[in-house]
């Protein structure tokens, strides 16, 4: 019989779950998310000893609440899932933090295993733990391991395996302090007849620290407990003085702070070269131009070489084009298998020439651990759009190409603060708009009004944020971030990290893109091109003010924003712009372009990200949004 | 009598003791998660004019921002 087992890591952000996972894991992995949620589900399949071990690296989290989706999604997953072992990667240079998130998941009663990770950073930072004293205060199995060198992660999986093999003893109870745990101890009592996939003191423990999604769970069996912990949570909350899952804390942290007495000791730390960067790439002046140049310098070299490959990429498919027609011909069938291979065309030349590159610069700036720094300079800027820090480099990727930004917002914690970056990044022109805007505006009427074109654009980004932050429901949060140590980042994890995420990505961008050119195909071959145009003329002539083969440019725009130009051109028969537009609507036709949609692999983004549901929204919003302004603008001129 | 400040009146190197932490309760309880619970010592290891704070706190840096910080007290050490 096959034997199976099932591993799940878990543990604070930025940890190196990730470079454990990518080890463990290599290729066969896959990322997509948590059904039903917009939180990112990593899955892979190793064989070792004859087991075949799935392993599943779960968000980095810093607590076991519901301040975030991730945090509930993991619990959930623990207690009902039961995987065979759990895994908690700790980083063993901020072992009192970690060790507080491992408590939490102990009282969750899997079976457990610590990987004590960056062993090699600690012993830099003069931090040495005695792991055999760790083991006995934990009562579980802790394994030292440099994860970026490989070093004792193959240990992890053979104690797992030596874990499941024999019985399992549950290890000792870790206690609170005294009135806790007779609070504790008395709700444990209580809990006798409800059956729920937690543990009965995981339960008691959240009930007492007030946790709604337990409360709500409990109360559809038997609604007195509530009442009765209400009374036993009031009791310390009186003697404490402190909001109760403030106590709770306080306790864990508590323990944690004992056992980090106990087993760690701290020499004195010696100023790295990591801590001088440190130092360098946050002061109050340097560091603004030290990231402006890094930044630009990044985007620069991403953006050249992207478009090297995108008309690399170009040229073959532009040659295989003409192979096509020869073989089959000018009929309506093959003109429109044709769209369909324009569609898969334009997906290719857009994903691996744009989207791959910027989204491993954006997990390498992750990684090394800049980003964090970027979001500690520019924190207070965004607070002006009702976003934080960390929103700064999606909205910057957003100038590139909107599809990594609108991933990348990822980064951001709460769904709400997610959907604003989002929501905000898709109203930033890509480098397809902004050459548009260079080749009408630009050539044709001046490099003022180009930049004017960006300061609107900009301040409607800013008012609408601001908006969107007013109006969204759910508690605004600032900034609370853990500024890692700078570290070199680990290219495999990254690398391959991009390429999953992207594959996942694709499934939902292709078929959209496909079926986008393949209609737009339909459309042509149908001759309704005309009749579309017509059908678009009180909109783009009446209220725009534009002449009327704009219609069908901007309906060439959504599967690709390049098209614009070259469709308008083909239409008219001529290059020229000047011909076709009066210096002012080819401001408003910038304008309205820059805003009307996210070109279609954007929206595929946006469904993968945060539901179709909000994403129509979204789409629909932006093209009422893009009209009116454009109108408004044709009005003031 | 207990001298209580915001945390972001402590200058860069200045140390202190939290003594409460007012906002809505998720901040709150993202705040105590992270190590910033009542007892415990921060230190101030940098700030940008009108923007975040960063903290040491239990081992850790931390970037908090200037309106949290603002609702965080501190007994100056």
């Amino acid at each position: 019989m096959e034997k199976k087992l099932t591993i799940a890591l878990a543990g604070n952000a930025n940890v190196g779950k990730s470079v454990i996972f990518n080890y463990l894991t290599g290729l066969h992995q896959h990322i997509g998310n948590w059904p039903g949620k917009t939180v990112e589900k990593a899955e892979g399949t190793l064989y070792h000893e004859g087991y075949t071990i799935d392993v599943i690296d779960l968000p980095g989290i810093y607590s076991l609440s519901t301040f975030s989706i991730e945090e509930l999604i993991s619990r959930e997953y623990i207690a009902k899932e039961k995987p065979d072992i759990v895994i908690n990667v700790i980083d063993s240079t901020a072992p009192e933090r970690n060790l507080f998130f491992t408590l939490q998941l102990l009282e969750l009663g899997r079976p457990m295993i610590v990987a004590l990770n960056q062993m090699d950073l600690a012993k830099k930072k003069g931090i040495s733990i005695n792991i055999k004293k760790l083991e006995k205060s934990l009562g579980i199995p802790v394994i030292p391991v440099i994860a970026t060198q490989g070093e004792g992660v193959h240990d992890l999986i053979d104690e797992s395996i030596k874990l499941v093999k024999k019985e399992y003893k549950k290890p000792k109870k870790i206690k609170y302090g005294k009135e806790v745990e007779n609070e504790i101890q008395k709700l444990i009592k209580r809990l006798d007849n409800i059956d729920l996939d937690y543990p009965k003191r995981f339960l008691a423990i959240k009930l007492l620290e007030g946790d709604e999604e337990i409360k709500k769970m409990i109360e559809e069996v038997d609604p007195k407990i509530i009442k009765i912990a209400e009374k036993h949570a009031k009791k310390i909350e009186c003697i404490h003085g402190h909001f109760r899952s403030t106590i709770i804390a306080c306790e864990r942290y508590k323990i944690a702070n004992d056992i980090v007495r106990g087993c760690v000791v701290f020499g004195a730390p010696k100023v790295s070269l990591s801590d001088k960067l440190h130092e360098l790439t946050v002061h109050k002046i340097w560091g603004y131009p030290i990231m402006i140049f890094l930044v630009l310098s990044l985007f620069f070299v991403v953006f050249n070489v992207g478009n090297f490959f995108s008309e690399n990429l170009l040229n073959v498919f532009m040659n295989l084009e003409s192979v096509f027609e020869e073989y089959f011909g000018n009929e309506i069938a093959s003109k429109l298998a044709f769209g369909v291979f324009e569609g898969l065309v334009a997906g290719i030349t857009i994903v691996i020439p744009y989207i791959l590159p910027f989204y491993i610069v954006l997990g390498l700036l992750e990684d090394s651990g800049y980003l964090s720094r970027i979001a500690f300079l520019t924190d207070n800027l965004m607070h002006k759009m009702g976003l934080h820090g960390k929103a700064f480099i999606p909205m910057i990727l957003g100038y590139g190409c909107n599809v990594p930004a609108c991933l990348g917002c990822r980064i951001m914690e709460t769904q709400r603060e997610r959907l604003i970056a989002i929501f905000v990044t898709t109203l930033i022109p890509c480098a397809a708009v902004t050459t548009i805007i260079l080749g009408l505006v630009g050539r044709y009427v001046g490099i003022g009004w180009v930049f004017l074109l960006y300061v609107i654009n900009l301040m409607i980004v800013f008012i609408l944020g601001r908006l969107a932050f007013k109006i969204l429901p759910g508690e605004p949060t600032g900034l609370i971030m853990e500024m890692h140590s700078y570290r070199m980042p680990h290219l495999n994890t990254v690398l391959k990290q991009a390429w999953f995420r992207i594959k996942d990505f694709i499934y939902i961008a292709f078929p959209l893109i496909i079926i986008c050119s393949f209609l737009i195909k339909v459309l042509e071959v149908a001759d309704l091109l005309r009749f579309l145009e017509n059908l678009m003329m009180p909109i783009t002539v009446d209220w725009l003010g534009l002449p009327p083969s704009s219609g069908i440019a901007l309906i060439f725009g959504i599967p690709r924003k390049e098209l614009t130009l070259i469709i308008l051109a083909a239409r008219s028969g001529t290059t020229n712009f000047a011909e076709i537009f009066t210096p002012i609507q080819m401001i408003i036709f910038s304008l309205v372009t820059m805003l009307y949609i996210p070109c279609i692999a954007t929206v595929a983004a946006l469904i993968k990200e945060i539901g179709w549901k909000k994403a129509l929204f979204i789409t629909i919003f932006e093209i009422f949004f893009a009209i009116a302004v454009g109108g408004l603008a044709f009005r003031l001129s | 009598m207990k001298n209580l400040i915001s945390l972001l009146e402590l200058r860069k190197g200045e140390r202190g003791v939290i003594v409460s932490i007012k906002g809505g309760r998720g901040v709150i309880q993202r705040l105590s998660d992270m190590g910033l619970t009542p007892g415990t010592e921060v230190s101030i290891t940098n700030s940008v004019s009108f923007g975040p704070v960063e903290i040491s706190v239990r081992g850790s840096k931390l970037a908090i921002g200037r309106g949290i910080a603002m609702k965080i007290l501190v007994e100056r050490k």
